[in-house]
């Protein structure tokens, strides 16, 4: 077999072998296994980023295709994992950043053929406006949706005074999980607004038509509804702590189910995957 | 063996407070150098902290059979203070030997603490030691024994988990803010009521980082004493509620019979600070705070069961961990004893070789200027042969002294006439790091001198870390 051949599956060999190592190196406290994680994932990471490359270069390549669009969600995950764990300090993110990509980038590969219908109107600017944004503040959302789960967990254990010998001493305080769920809504907010008022000015300028009513935009719209609520109540009313937390983690689940389900299940206008 | 290590000692099990107190060590300048003075010592290091006084010494064989040893330090160190002798003698304990090395290992380890797994006992020891080292009263024993009790301390650290929890209510309540604020500072703390305990609480805060400090209480010249010692800001009790917009942390011990901070009050400070995070610690009994305060979100509300039953759960993981740190001790304490057992003989061999070393080079030396002129080889053979001459020489005397040492008993007296034939002790090689010895100016001076080198450069090392 030839390299691109093998690529995949070395790729999500090494990002398994990374989850679970991780979750071992958590569940054991040991900052060895978590360290050898992060290296194998690193190694998966940058295998994946060539797999991309060379994706480019193929022949026949479309930057519709499933198996691209998948690949660099899953890439851009990571991506963003790596920006709060640099920036924020968060690596136990590293439990939510390496399952999600590996699925997303499992999911990639066992679509390899299936592409998206897209309007004619085909406009490199505006599918990278929509697929950038759209991805980036997925990914976000992604990191939101861990930090949140964490807030959650640890509020409750705070709240009700059991289990706190079990506390472990590396684990970030309620306060920093707040913070990563602010920046989730104050940066991902924009991005997704950005992201689908560049799919409806695709959608206008390619059909002339803004709004086609399938499963997928009216979920979208759902979801940007839920998004912005969020966004006002955290930055204009000052919610903080639960009640953020637990939006992100239904707006991050709403998102991927129509991310994976509606993609793959639901005949829509132009973001099916179903062959 | 041919070097005793005594430890005597008390602590806060056998001593009260006022027994420690009179014979605390904490203000006696230079007492190791007074204490080789006055007894036939070689070594002495001694810590003082206000829950123990350990005195750790070493002696030669032979000055313990001149003298009682223990007997000698306790009378040194109670005509040191002032006190009765039978008092002392009363509350100290005595160990000798490996019991002693086992001793300060469990010390440094902190599992002798009255808070079992609390660091601040490793710190003092290191602090007496650096002490000890610059009086020059640390050497080969103590500088191997103390190094080697840190390194004990670090595995029963990193390896048991008996220092990672809070045991005390004051540091359980530090940890807690911990988990829900992250780093504490910047945060502001509020005293309401000003009973020992919230001082005790509010001083663990202060040093934890808490920026801003205010005390609230019912007579406002008590607020206005404790800012004053505690460099917070006085407040007055009616103002306390609308003050609470500001404060992060907020610890209660009033006598009231009744709540002073309601639900409602929060609900409506939280929403003036924007839902940020706020602790309530009640350490008041009856309670000062309102329970349903803990229903709101973003609020975070501990009385002292909760806080105590922390402690107790912390108490009870750490009592498991004990006898996993003990085990580490012990084996520490088995490799230190076979250290010992080799020292006696490995300094003498060490000074012996070196003194033939010495004297192959100095005659080398005179005969290579008398010769004039020489080539390469013969310089080199001449070399070889002088070197192969002494250390030859010295081949039988040395497997001699080895087999004796696997003897129980004979070595000794062998090791103290191999280095009077030699003359290996009068050899002074560091005048100045010396001179309290001379003091005591005994026949076994510079016993160990080269080990004594050895070790101090071991000490720099072990400073870097």
């Amino acid at each position: 077999m030839a390299l691109p051949d093998i690529l995949p599956f070395l790729v999500i060999a090494l990002y398994f072998l990374g989850t679970a190592l991780y979750a071992l190196g958590s569940a054991l406290r040991s900052e060895r296994l978590k360290v050898a994680a992060l290296c194998v994932a690193g190694a998966g990471f940058a295998l994946h980023a060539g797999d991309l490359c060379m994706q480019l270069g193929q022949e026949g390549f479309s930057p519709t295709m499933a198996r691209f669009l998948l690949s660099l969600m899953s890439l851009g995950i990571l991506l963003i994992f790596l920006i709060v764990w640099l920036k924020l300090r968060l690596r136990f993110l590293a439990v939510v950043a390496l399952p999600l990509a590996l699925v997303f980038y499992a999911a990639s590969s066992a679509a390899p053929g299936i592409k998206a219908s897209l309007p004619p109107m085909l406009s490199g600017l505006f599918f990278l406006l929509h697929i950038g944004t759209l991805f980036s503040s997925m990914a976000l959302l992604a990191m939101g949706f861990g930090a949140s789960l964490a807030f959650l967990h640890l509020e409750k254990r705070i709240k009700t005074k059991s289990g706190l010998k079990t506390f472990q001493k590396d684990m970030p305080s309620l306060d920093t999980f707040d913070r990563v769920n602010h920046w989730v809504i104050v940066a991902g907010f924009p991005l997704y607004t950005f992201g689908l008022v560049s799919g409806f000015v695709w959608a206008w300028l390619a059909a002339r038509r803004v709004f086609s009513f399938d499963p997928k935009e009216i979920l979208s719209l759902v979801m940007l509804g839920l998004y912005a609520y969020l966004f006002h109540q955290r930055l204009a009313y000052g919610w903080r702590g639960r009640k953020p937390a637990v939006m992100v983690i239904a707006v991050f689940l709403l998102m991927a189910v129509s991310m994976l389900g509606i993609n793959y299940l639901v005949p829509t206008t132009y973001h099916g995957f179903k062959p | 063996m041919d070097k005793h290590i005594f430890l005597v000692g008390l602590n806060h099990r056998t001593a009260g407070v006022d027994v420690r107190e009179k014979f605390a060590l904490t203000s006696v300048a230079d007492f190791e150098k007074s204490l080789l003075a006055a007894c036939p010592l070689r070594e002495a290091l001694a810590l003082s902290t206000c829950n123990r006084v350990e005195i750790l010494v070493v002696a030669d064989a032979s000055q313990r059979r001149e003298v009682a040893i223990p007997e000698a330090v306790l009378g040194h160190w109670a005509a040191t203070c002032g006190g009765p002798l039978d008092v002392l003698e009363r509350h100290t304990y005595r160990h000798e030997n490996l019991d002693a090395v086992s001793h300060l290992f469990r010390v440094a380890a902190s599992l002798d603490s009255m808070v079992m797994g609390e660091p601040q006992i490793l710190g003092q020891l290191k602090t007496s030691y650096r002490k000890a080292v610059e009086t020059g009263t640390a050497r080969v024993l103590i500088n191997r024994l103390l190094h080697k009790s840190f390194s004990v301390a670090k595995r029963v650290r990193t390896e048991t988990a008996i220092a990672s929890s809070a045991v005390s209510i004051s540091y359980a309540a530090v940890e807690l803010a911990k988990k829900i604020f992250g780093e504490l500072t910047g945060k502001s703390a509020m005293l309401v009521g000003a009973g020992e305990m919230a001082e005790l609480a509010a001083t663990h805060l202060l040093t934890s980082g808490i920026e801003k400090l205010f005390i609230c209480n019912r007579t406002y010249a008590r607020a206005q004493e404790l800012a004053k010692t505690m460099k917070g800001e006085a407040l007055f009790f009616e103002d306390m509620v609308e003050r609470l917009k500001d404060v992060d942390i907020v610890i209660s011990s009033t006598g009231s019979p009744t709540a002073i901070i309601r639900a409602k009050d929060i609900r409506e400070v939280l929403k003036k600070r924007r839902n940020r995070a706020m602790f309530f610690i009640d350490i008041a009994v009856p309670r000062d705070i309102d329970p349903d305060v803990n229903a709101l979100d973003n609020v975070y509300l501990y009385d002292i069961d909760d806080l105590k039953e922390v402690v107790e759960e912390n108490m009870s993981a750490r009592q498991g961990e004990a006898v996993k740190a003990q085990s580490i001790v012990e084996v520490e304490v088995e490799a230190f004893g076979t250290w010992m057992k080799s020292l006696a003989l490995q300094p003498t061999i060490t000074d012996l070789l070196g003194r033939a070393d010495d004297v192959a080079g100095r005659e080398l030396a005179k005969t290579l200027k008398r010769l004039g002129e020489v080539d390469e080889p013969t310089r080199e053979a001449l070399e070889v042969l002088v070197r192969s001459v002494s250390r030859k020489l010295l081949h039988e005397p040395i497997c001699f002294l080895k087999r004796r040492t696997r003897e129980e008993g004979t070595a000794e007296r062998f090791i103290d006439m191999t280095r009077r034939i030699f003359n290996l002790d009068s050899d002074p090689v560091n005048q100045d790091a010396h001179l309290d010895r001379r003091i005591s100016g005994e026949e076994g001076d510079g016993n160990g001198e080269q080990l004594d080198c050895e070790c101090c450069r071991d000490d720099e090392t072990g400073a870097r870390d």
